[in-house]
């Protein structure tokens, strides 16, 4: 037992060794969207078949939305040095403040996150009401 | 029964190949470790060790309890080791084939698939929940056919320690021989990719042939920019809810689901709903197939 104590207690220690090195050899990426063609490319990866016709890129390039054809409303936010989506329901909530959406799914474990849309903001904010559910304060 | 687990032995081993594929990372491209996914990869991994020392002791029990039912007496001939290491080969195809395929399979092997890295911190990504999903039942024909269970384990050992060094993108292809009878890191990408062409394709544990002679062979291609993960991203690195996220949502589907469609939330492939709400693994090459017999050609 003591044994097997002291061999979980050093899997421990050598696990967070391993990420502290991970982080000291500087591996990740500052991972931006650089043009819109680059957000469409993400959002058909993510969804088959989701075809964007409009969007409006975060002026960082941390994230996105996007509209495809059918009406469907995608976020696409940064996820460690990769990007993850989801696609926007009745659950979701979207918050304005100036050139700044709010943007959260309903999924808490999705976390929220803030784009600064410019001076589009305003119009998707105003077309997320359109959800069903989405909220605006 | 003997109590000897080569993966012990091999675990210093892992440790020190996944820092030289992080040094090769720094040099080369250092947008394919992320510290907090290898921090999920490795804590997934330690939390397996320790539901395996949990569960291990039932299985093995399970195991000496149906040993006596053999057909055959195999013994320990040189030759038996070889047999039962192809064998479980073998099986290992058809466990990891239903665990792609039935949800309940699929809620403890997608901890494996949930990184959108593929390195070598992703071999270590395991479940902490494989004894639940009943993963253990399918090296049950290896106990009847006459292998002892001491062979079996450490056959499984063995495969599982040939598995780690293909979770890597340092690698393109072996030579062609070699490509064409083994499991390698070209084909283990096609696996862990989410690609429409490439999803539930290349289930194999050390031998490719498996899925060449099951049908469930796919080739890495030069013009697929592979991505990697599961269809619907997670995006979290809270550790707990890489573990359990999707028990948790068989739990919600079967609790909202009508009466008559329940089960299905557990036994049909991830993706499946009562209402046809949802994308399987096939209906979305299906749909990526028809996007390209529609697409004009160059």
């Amino acid at each position: 037992m003591l044994e097997q104590l002291l061999q979980l207690g050093g899997s421990v220690v050598a696990v967070l060794l391993l990420a502290w090195i991970c982080a000291k050899l500087g591996l990740g990426a500052d991972v931006r969207i650089g043009s819109e063609d680059e957000a469409k490319r993400l959002a058909a990866e993510a969804l088959c078949g989701f075809e964007a016709t409009e969007l409006a890129l975060d002026r960082a390039g941390i994230g996105a939305l996007l509209r495809d054809k059918e009406g469907r409303v995608m976020l696409l936010r940064r996820h460690g040095a990769m990007f993850a989506s989801r696609l926007l329901d009745s659950h979701a909530f979207a918050r304005l403040d100036r050139n700044f959406l709010t943007i959260g799914t309903g999924e808490e474990t999705f976390g929220k996150v803030t784009l600064d849309l410019g001076d589009k903001a305003q119009v998707w904010a105003s077309s997320l009401r359109h959800l069903g559910g989405a909220t605006h304060a | 029964m003997p109590d000897f687990n080569p993966v012990t032995y091999a675990i210093p081993g892992f440790v020190l190949l996944v820092l030289v594929e992080m040094i090769w990372a720094r040099r080369k491209a250092p947008e394919k470790y992320e510290p907090r996914d290898t921090l999920i990869s490795l804590g997934m991994g330690l939390g397996s060790n320790v539901a395996g020392l949990l569960t291990g002791g039932l299985i093995a029990a399970l195991y000496l309890a149906v040993y006596p039912f053999r057909l055959l007496d195999i013994g320990w001939q040189w030759w038996a080791w070889i047999l039962c290491f192809v064998l479980d080969d073998m099986a290992y195809y058809w466990f990891h084939r239903f665990a792609h395929r039935v949800r309940w399979m699929w809620a403890s092997h997608v901890n494996h698939h949930s990184s959108q890295h593929y390195n070598l911190s992703t071999a270590l990504r395991q479940t902490w929940t494989g004894t639940i999903a009943l993963g253990f039942l399918f090296r049950m024909p290896l106990l009847l056919i006459g292998f002892h269970p001491a062979m079996i384990f450490f056959c499984a050992g063995l495969n599982l320690i040939y598995q780690f060094w293909f979770h890597t993108e340092a690698i393109k292809k072996c030579p062609r021989w070699f490509e064409a009878v083994m499991n390698t890191p070209s084909h283990h990408r096609v696996h862990h990719a989410t690609n429409p062409l490439y999803l539930d394709r290349n289930y194999a544990g050390v031998f490719i042939v498996w899925d060449k002679l099951f049908g469930t062979f796919q080739p890495e291609l030069d013009d697929q920019r592979i991505h990697y993960g599961i269809v619907k991203q997670l995006g979290s690195f809270n550790l707990l809810w890489v573990a359990f996220h999707e028990w948790i949502g068989i739990a919600r589907d079967v609790w909202n689901a009508p009466w008559g469609s329940k089960f299905g939330y557990v036994w049909r492939p991830p993706g499946w709903s009562h209402d046809g709400s949802r994308d399987t693994s096939d209906a979305i090459r299906e749909r990526w197939l028809a996007m390209q017999r529609e697409a004009p050609a160059e």
